[in-house]
């Protein structure tokens, strides 16, 4: 095991590497009843470069895991197009839609109703390849064990049941799950978010060792932006349907260039009495507002504290677009930010 | 030092399961000080919650508060009646919780819950109103008199959570016990509601017992915390100490695991080895062990007490971080493994 | 290999799997033993009963018309000299057939209805559900008197009749339990991890549904015995000389007053019967809520 300190984030994915997944303008919307809906996702575009950790953050009612289920395509998509590699999976169906699920698995969040509690372990984690045919007997069997040790488990583990493990065991068999297939893209969904701060530990630390030896892309999705900044190489951040502000992890932290982003990031707790004591809470006004009906124009203005309204803030929406380089923000006057 | 306003001495708690009983609080003595900010920190299965119930024999069942005293103004709350344990909680002492959509009446108007509160310990019809209004000002819950009116779902999280705290400071307690009430929040709401509570605690003299996981919370929050492992304390001491130099294992391994927003540099994550402890069988000798970088062969077999390693510093080990520094190189160490600091294994882990 | 391994302890494995801890948790509840004993000697009773009884079930006139219980036969003869006793066993066999087979087909039918209107929702669901509702809507009994009438009193009809009326029940606990389970996390990674929709149903959803399934079987199982005991009490059930726990009581009726011994034994045993599904069916829905595991 190579030595703790290491700067493993020092290259992030440049922005002329090759896109693994792209989405364009995807928009999600919910039925509510009564000719109203949950504008959920409401034109989001980004990509997800190969090899890269992209984080993705927001608060309750962003979006974020809808949009992880829209990019893996267990929720179909209102409008827009997501494209994996050169395929547009918003166009496949049936078929031809659970074949591309090869390449992209998921790991979700409570890692009690992840597993399903009828299935030994074993079959658990072999049941993307049985549901694919890849292997079978004891080639099946010698993959199972393998990915148990790949995660940190006992091989011996296979014919135990779910509920016999811990929080943290659980979400290994879930990640050993994942990687059955082989995916090139893994989509975390708050995958630690269940877990104990001393084990969240244990499986970033896993999820980092394993994106290094099999060369996985990952898009992180999670509440804690500290977690989130820790194994991003880049992070997006969403308000009410809509991407504000894109950049690479430490720069997003350092210079964010929305105002939504600097509030988020100075109410984070930091465990140090000193530095905490001595940090000021940017105050936003009010409460997010509804997604049923979304502020006109930027969506932000109702609590940010350096909107102009009328104009420009609450008539026209900013776009998303570079501030600086490969940092894009969605803000009228993000060099006040 | 002042008089402590809370004395807990040897808290014991059971639960009786179907596979046997499990101690989740397990001999706890500690004393809070009138208008300080207590923080109590552990992760799941640390008992911290369970104590915070115990001390108003609130313990679900199969839950009993089996030994120990909670004194309070020269009274023992586990040994008084039922009715007088119920003055006190709301009036003296009082509590909120973590998810306050399952606290609030969601038939009843908000508003008048936190009149009951204060009608069930005898302030008159009229003026429980008004003061009402006056808490949900101070809580900061905008447009105060029609909010009085609205019934819980048609507040936010936030705003919910605000009117617990209302709730619990309705009739001026001198302690006010929180568990856990800002971890189902969002970030942003959860630091306004720990402003709220810092500046309440700093006008009004409330002592708050802070019942949390998160680390940052206690750093901004509490002048004092308990550090809580498998139903015991294991350090507790001012928190600029504590974070600055812990000396239990598990306080330091803890704060290592804990990715910082304001890191320089990306250094991988120092985890803790293992799983929880399974509280049917404890380990024996010190409950970390099976987990601690630096055990010797003493851990094993050896429970440790709550002993005084710095000035109103304690801790529950026999090895401390002062020696596992000086001996055993701790701030180098890159096998995190239990054991690998002192080389004492004892066989891997199962 | 570059990653590093980190072998963690599991904590004693207390049971191997779900279906242990809720046979153990059965096995402590008395009652439900109880119950579950005397169904086995039921069924012991009634297997014997394909080889031998004292008597002939249907020979008439070899014991005095209403005799009273005595040691040639135990529970004395019915109005047409037949023996009692004989005539009991068979009707267990008839009551066990009436009330599994009954349930085989509600489940063979009612679990694929239930789980498809359930996982699929939509326009199946509502037709599904229209359905449901229409046989709701019409009294079982009138239902089953006019089938029983139509295609002729057998045993294998009035299982039908009992089918037709009582499908709903588990139709409609599938489907809600496939309404609850489809929103858990491990059905969405069944799809994340490419499973088909039938692996879904039945790999996934079922398996989790069995208990509740289960359950209502064995709640159904004297209920359709009940059923059965009624429609021969009026005389729809199964015809004569094959007796019913039904008939026989209808028979002891007639002639409760000079000869109450008639009514007596099947009466008790019908009650038995079903006081031990009830239990058993209790029992076994206690030790399957995993709320209750730890």
């Amino acid at each position: 095991m190579s030595a703790a300190i290491t700067d493993m984030r020092s290259s992030p994915r440049p922005a002329g590497a090759k896109a693994l997944m792209r989405v364009e303008s995807v928009v999600k919307h919910f039925p509510a009843g009564l000719g109203q809906s949950v504008k959920a996702v409401d034109g989001v575009s980004f990509e997800v470069r190969e090899g890269e950790t992209l984080g993705l953050v927001g608060e309750s009612g962003c979006g974020k895991s809808t949009l992880a289920r829209l990019v893996t395509q267990l929720l179909p998509v209102t409008s827009g197009r997501i494209f994996y590699e050169d395929v547009e999976l918003t166009k496949l169906r049936g078929e031809k839609l659970r074949q591309q699920r090869r390449q992209m698995q998921m790991i979700f969040q409570d890692p009690f109703a992840s597993l399903d509690p009828r299935m030994t372990v074993g079959d658990i984690i072999a049941e993307p390849l049985d549901n694919f045919g890849v292997m079978k007997g004891r080639a099946r069997d010698s993959r199972v064990q393998e990915l148990l040790r790949i995660v940190g488990l006992n091989p011996n583990f296979n014919n135990r049941y779910p509920h016999e493990f811990s929080g943290g065991q659980r979400q290994r068999i879930g990640i050993a799950r994942a990687l059955a297939l082989k995916p090139r893209l893994v989509v975390c969904d708050e995958a630690i978010s269940a877990l104990d701060v001393s084990i969240q530990a244990q499986i970033v630390n896993l999820l980092e060792d394993l994106q290094r030896e099999f060369k996985l892309t990952y898009l992180f999705i999670a509440h804690d932006l500290s977690v989130v900044r820790h194994i991003s190489d880049r992070v997006m951040v969403m308000y009410l349907g809509k991407i504000v502000e894109i950049a690479d992890s430490t720069e997003t932290y350092a210079n964010p260039k929305h105002p939504y982003t600097k509030a988020l990031l100075s109410a984070i707790p930091v465990p140090d009495p000193k530095i905490q004591r001595g940090r000021r809470l940017v105050e936003l006004t009010g409460e997010i507002p509804s997604p049923l009906h979304p502020p006109s124009g930027c969506r932000f203005h109702t609590r940010c504290p350096i909107a102009r309204v009328p104009a420009p803030c609450a008539e026209t929406e900013p776009p998303l677009e570079e501030k600086a380089r490969d940092h894009l923000a969605a803000c009228h006057f993000s060099s006040d930010v | 030092m002042p008089t402590p306003i809370l004395q807990v001495k040897g808290l014991r708690t059971e639960f009786l399961t179907d596979g046997g009983i499990v101690r989740a609080v397990d001999d706890v003595t500690f004393d809070l000080y009138p208008g300080e900010t207590l923080g109590i920190v552990g992760e799941s299965g640390s008992g911290k919650s369970v104590t915070a119930l115990s001390l108003l024999r609130l313990v679900p069942d199969p839950g009993r508060v089996v030994g120990g005293q909670v004194l309070f103004r020269n009274e023992d709350l586990l040994q008084i009646s039922e009715d007088d344990i119920r003055q006190i909680r709301g009036r003296d002492i009082a509590m909120i919780f973590q998810d306050p959509q399952s606290s609030l009446n969601p038939v009843l108007k908000t508003g008048f819950q936190i009149d009951e509160a204060m009608l069930a310990h005898g302030t008159p019809k009229g003026q429980a109103h008004a003061r009402t209004i006056e808490l949900l000002k101070k809580v900061r819950i905008p447009a105060a008199e029609s909010r009085v009116k609205d019934f819980p779902h048609q507040l936010s999280g936030g705003m919910r959570q605000r009117a617990m705290i209302a709730m619990g400071l309705a009739n001026t307690p001198s302690i006010l016990i929180a568990d856990e009430p800002t971890t189902a929040l969002d970030v942003t709401v959860q630091a306004q509601i720990l402003e709220l509570l810092a500046d309440l605690n700093r006008e009004l003299g409330t002592a708050i017992v802070m019942i949390t996981h998160d680390m940052g919370v206690v750093a901004g929050l509490c002048t004092r915390v308990i550090v809580m492992y498998a139903g015991q304390i294991v350090e507790e001491g001012p928190v600029e100490q504590i974070f600055d130099n812990p000396q239990h294992p598990y306080t330091w391994s803890l704060l290592r695991s804990i990715p910082r927003v304001d890191a320089l540099r990306h250094e991988r994550l120092r985890s803790i080895e293992g799983i929880a402890p399974d509280l049917l069988h404890p380990p024996k000798g010190c409950r970390f062990h099976p987990r601690c970088p630096f055990r010797v062969e003493k851990c094993f077999t050896d429970e440790p007490s709550l002993e005084e390693v710095a000035p109103n510093q304690k801790a529950a080990c026999w090895v401390t971080m002062e020696r596992a520094r000086r001996e055993m190189g701790a701030d180098e160490l890159v096998d995190i493994r239990p054991g690998a600091g002192s080389g004492v294994r004892r066989g891997e882990l199962r | 290999m570059a990653v590093t391994v980190r072998v963690d302890a599991v904590s004693e494995p207390v049971q191997a799997s779900l279906w242990s801890d809720a046979w153990r948790r059965l096995r402590r509840n008395r009652l439900a033993l109880a119950a579950a004993i005397y169904l086995i000697l039921l069924v012991g009773v009634a297997i014997v009963a394909i080889f031998y009884t004292p008597y002939r079930m249907s020979a008439t006139g070899i014991a005095p018309d209403y005799a009273t219980p005595s040691l040639a036969h135990w529970l004395g003869a019915d109005n047409l000299g037949r023996d009692q006793l004989s005539r009991l066993m068979i009707g267990a066999q008839i009551s066990l057939i009436v009330g599994v087979g009954t349930q085989l087909l509600v489940l063979a039918v009612g679990v694929p209805i239930g789980l498809l209107a359930g996982y699929y929702r939509g326009w199946l669901d509502q037709v599904v559900t229209f359905v449901i509702n229409v046989f709701y809507g019409v009294p079982d009994l009138l239902v089953a008197l006019i089938l029983v009438f139509l295609l002729g009193p057998s045993l294998a009809n009035i299982i039908i009749a009992i089918v037709v009326t009582r499908w709903m029940d588990m139709a409609r606990l599938v489907r809600g339990q496939t309404l609850a389970l489809r929103e858990r996390e491990f059905i969405e990674a069944g799809r994340a991890s490419g499973a088909k929709p039938m692996k879904m149903l039945f790999g996934h959803i079922m398996p989790n549904a069995l208990g509740p399934i289960i359950v209502q079987a064995t709640f159904g199982v004297p209920s359709a015995i009940l059923f059965e005991a009624f429609l021969s009490f009026l005389g729809a059930g199964v015809q004569q000389p094959t007796p019913s726990w039904g008939s026989m009581a209808k028979d002891g009726v007639d002639a409760i007053q000079f000869a109450p011994h008639m009514v007596i034994a099947p009466a008790i045993v019908l009650s038995l019967t079903l006081m031990a599904f009830n239990f058993l069916g209790d029992g076994l829905r206690d030790a399957l809520d995993p709320r209750s595991r730890r």
